[in-house]
């Protein structure tokens, strides 16, 4: 029996809309301003939250009781995959891969920034191993420190990984096969091993890794940073134990410098730097969300593919949730002749919807270069207004995995008590009825949080077009509203489309 | 600029007024209780071959060695839902890379809309399950997976150890050589100077 989820009401809809427009007419009014502004309070100084981030700035441990929860855990999901029930409702492997971490790790990507990759099981694994050690610095001979190839050292091989990923996960089903996701598990650790075996730091974590990147790049709009409280010492010291390390503490293992870190795409939170810093001078401290996207991050051409790539991918996963794409693919299936699962078809799908967005994107910024009074290189301006992709993925990415955990996730305490799923049956209809009429907070709260961050996500994308097309102008006195059209007509396009696809009913995933 | 409102207000209200649909994914195992719960759990995959929609079923869902078990397979045209009226072939063989020897389980008539096939297996393993038929002179032929009993997990946990130690051992030795070779280079540059 298939059980779908209803999707957004009209009402919420049309709030969403009516507050977008207002949205609109404010930015397109208006003229940016080309100073730089940032808002931002140490967590230190707040009650529970600073005493918690003092805790975990001070000491290895807390950090470590963490991860060995999450190795636990961990090697739990491939015991319960490898050896448990295939009904994957009731195998751990697959409730708490996909329905819990997979949904729930985008939601805390905003408040906690990369704080994953702190307790990321694949890296403590392939750390542990490599290194032997929990936490102190490695002996430089445990690992073949070799550097990364030049042609390796971007975020191709993440997008690559990303694409894959996603592949498995619709195209092949992994999701609802316990057994597939612990052998994709058990490939992670492989692939972490040897790449932190080989080259020097965590060359995984910062090229490779397609969760870590996409937690990285959706932690330029988080609302934490991990920043120098007084960026005065930081220029003036000399030693840079944050890059360095010390006797005691790895250096920092993507090559940050403290001192001169405006974007959070490539920091771990691994708090080798809060650790090390002779100076106590860093730490947590909450911001302004999207800050970095809006004005610190620098333009990569690599990382506007992959920013440009989640944009895809997140709406495909919404696009895979419509009968029209299952008639389709079905159409297709027949005309190429493909069976079975009709991968074939599903690939080409695929490689369709992730490409369209990037052709309408590479379109409107050639015309946007058109009607600037500069002179600008293509490639530059793509890479510099990709970042208005960033907050149109990020916000569809959570509403639609709001979804899938708000309605999906009841009965896991169930699950965690039996991971491997031993002797239970498939959910009969009624437990489908009950688990689909009991989400795990109101229906109501739930639409208000969806159209809520729809608007949310368009006002950053907006603010982040008129921003950094204020800075391509350079001279504000040059600055026409009407060069902002083009990015407005792809923010707009995006937001309608995926919209659209929350107001569809979306199928349970198990 | 009233022109940019009017295009926005236009696409929104095309994009909305699409209707809604849901959606299955085909060619993926699931599992079912029967509408009455107390009816054995199925294994159930849905696919597409050619011109059919096919359906197969096998009960019960987690058969074991030496236990009665049935798979049901529904074959169905795209076009205009009939079903298919012939003969259909099952056949077995071992889910494996190297596995050569395929059995016939049996040749199946319709009966109303489904094609039965009963089976008894003596040993626990993964099999597939193949049903081939005709249809306007096309051939067609597609594979189910079926397990029997408990599946052998250890392939995976092993080959995930060796090629890590493989990896650990490789990089060790390396290291050992490196430290080596540089020891050698210092003497040299100690007994030269």
């Amino acid at each position: 029996m298939i059980m779908t989820h209803a999707g957004l009401p009209d009402t919420w809809v049309w709030f969403a809309l009516s507050v977008m427009m207002l949205a609109l007419l404010w930015v397109l009014v208006r003229t940016p301003s080309n100073t730089s502004t940032q808002h931002f309070m140490n967590i230190e100084r707040l009650p529970v939250l600073g005493q918690l981030a003092r805790l975990f700035a001070a000491s290895p441990w807390p950090l470590l009781i963490l991860k060995f929860i999450s190795v636990a855990l961990f090697l739990t999901v491939i015991a319960a995959g490898l050896f448990g029930t295939p009904i994957p409702e009731r195998n751990l492997a697959t409730t708490l891969t996909w329905t819990v971490w997979w949904a729930g790790l985008i939601i805390t990507v905003f408040f906690l920034g990369s704080a994953w990759c702190a307790v990321c099981p694949w890296d403590t694994i392939a750390s542990w191993l490599v290194k032997h050690r929990l936490w102190r610095r490695a002996d430089e001979s445990s690992s073949l420190g070799l550097k990364v190839p030049k042609a390796w050292r971007n975020v191709w091989p993440a997008l690559a990984m990303f694409i894959g990923l996603t592949w498995l996960e619709l195209g092949v089903g992994v999701t609802t096969n316990p057994y597939a996701t612990a052998l994709l598990s058990l490939v992670m650790i492989v692939l972490a091993t040897i790449y932190m075996a080989v080259f020097e730091g965590k060359a995984f974590c910062k090229h490779v890794c397609p969760v870590g990147r996409t937690v990285g790049f959706y932690a330029q709009l988080s609302m934490v940073e991990l920043r120098p409280r007084q960026q005065q010492r930081c220029d003036n010291c000399e030693t840079l134990e944050c890059y360095h390390g010390t006797d005691e503490v790895e250096p920092c293992p993507t090559h940050l410098v403290m001192g001169t870190l405006k974007q959070s795409t490539y920091c771990t939170s691994c708090s080798a730097c809060t650790m090390s810093c002779p100076h106590d001078n860093v730490g947590w401290r909450v911001r302004s969300p999207a800050t970095e996207a809006i004005q610190h991050a620098r333009p990569h051409w690599g990382e506007a593919w992959f920013m440009l790539g989640l944009l895809g991918l997140t709406t495909f996963h919404g696009i895979t949730m419509l009968e029209s794409w299952e008639k389709g693919l079905s159409s297709v299936g027949q005309w190429l002749g493909d069976s079975g699962q009709l991968i074939l078809s599903f690939s080409l799908g695929m490689g369709l919807v992730f490409f369209l967005p990037i052709l309408l994107y590479a379109i409107l910024i050639k015309i946007t270069q058109r009607l600037m009074p500069i002179e600008i290189n293509f490639k530059q301006l793509f890479s510099k207004l990709a970042f208005i992709s960033l907050p149109l993925a990020f916000v569809y990415h959570l509403a639609h995995n709001l979804n899938h955990l708000v309605r999906e996730s009841r009965g896991f305490t169930e699950v965690l008590m039996n991971p491997l799923g031993r002797g239970s049956l498939p959910l009969s209809s009624h437990e489908l009825h009950t688990r689909h009429m009991s989400p795990l907070i109101s229906e109501q709260l739930l639409y208000g949080l969806q159209a809520g961050l729809m608007v949310f996500g368009f006002w950053l994308a907006l603010q982040i077009l008129q921003r950094r097309t204020m800075e391509t102008l350079t001279d504000q006195a040059a600055w026409r509203s009407h060069y902002l059209l083009p990015g407005v007509i792809f923010i707009i396009s995006v937001t309608a489309f995926n919209l659209w696809l929350l107001v569809q009913p979306m199928i349970m995933r198990m | 600029m009233q022109y940019l409102k009017t295009l926005i207000i236009a696409t929104l209200l095309c994009v909305f007024a699409l209707p809604a649909y849901a959606h299955h994914v085909l060619g993926r195992p699931s599992y079912s209780l029967g509408e009455d719960s107390n009816t054995p759990p199925s294994m159930q995959v849905e696919t597409q071959i050619g011109d059919f929609y096919v359906t197969y079923m096998a009960f019960p869902a987690f058969p074991k060695p030496n236990e009665q078990g049935r798979v049901n397979l529904y074959a169905s045209r795209i076009d205009n839902g009939l079903p298919f009226d012939g003969k259909v072939t099952f056949k077995v063989r071992d889910d494996s890379w190297f596995a050569s020897k395929t059995e016939v389980l049996g040749v199946q008539d319709i009966d109303e809309v489904v094609y039965r096939q009963g089976f008894i297996f003596k040993n626990d393993g993964d099999y597939i399950i193949t049903a081939e038929f005709e249809s306007g002179g096309e051939p067609y032929q597609i594979d189910f997976p079926l397990r029997i009993g408990e599946p052998l997990a250890v392939g995976p946990i092993g080959i995930t150890v060796a090629v890590l130690f493989f990896i650990l051992l490789v990089v060790n030795i390396l290291q050992r050589k490196r430290r080596f070779s540089l020891k050698a280079k210092r003497a040299r540059e100690e007994n030269n100077s």
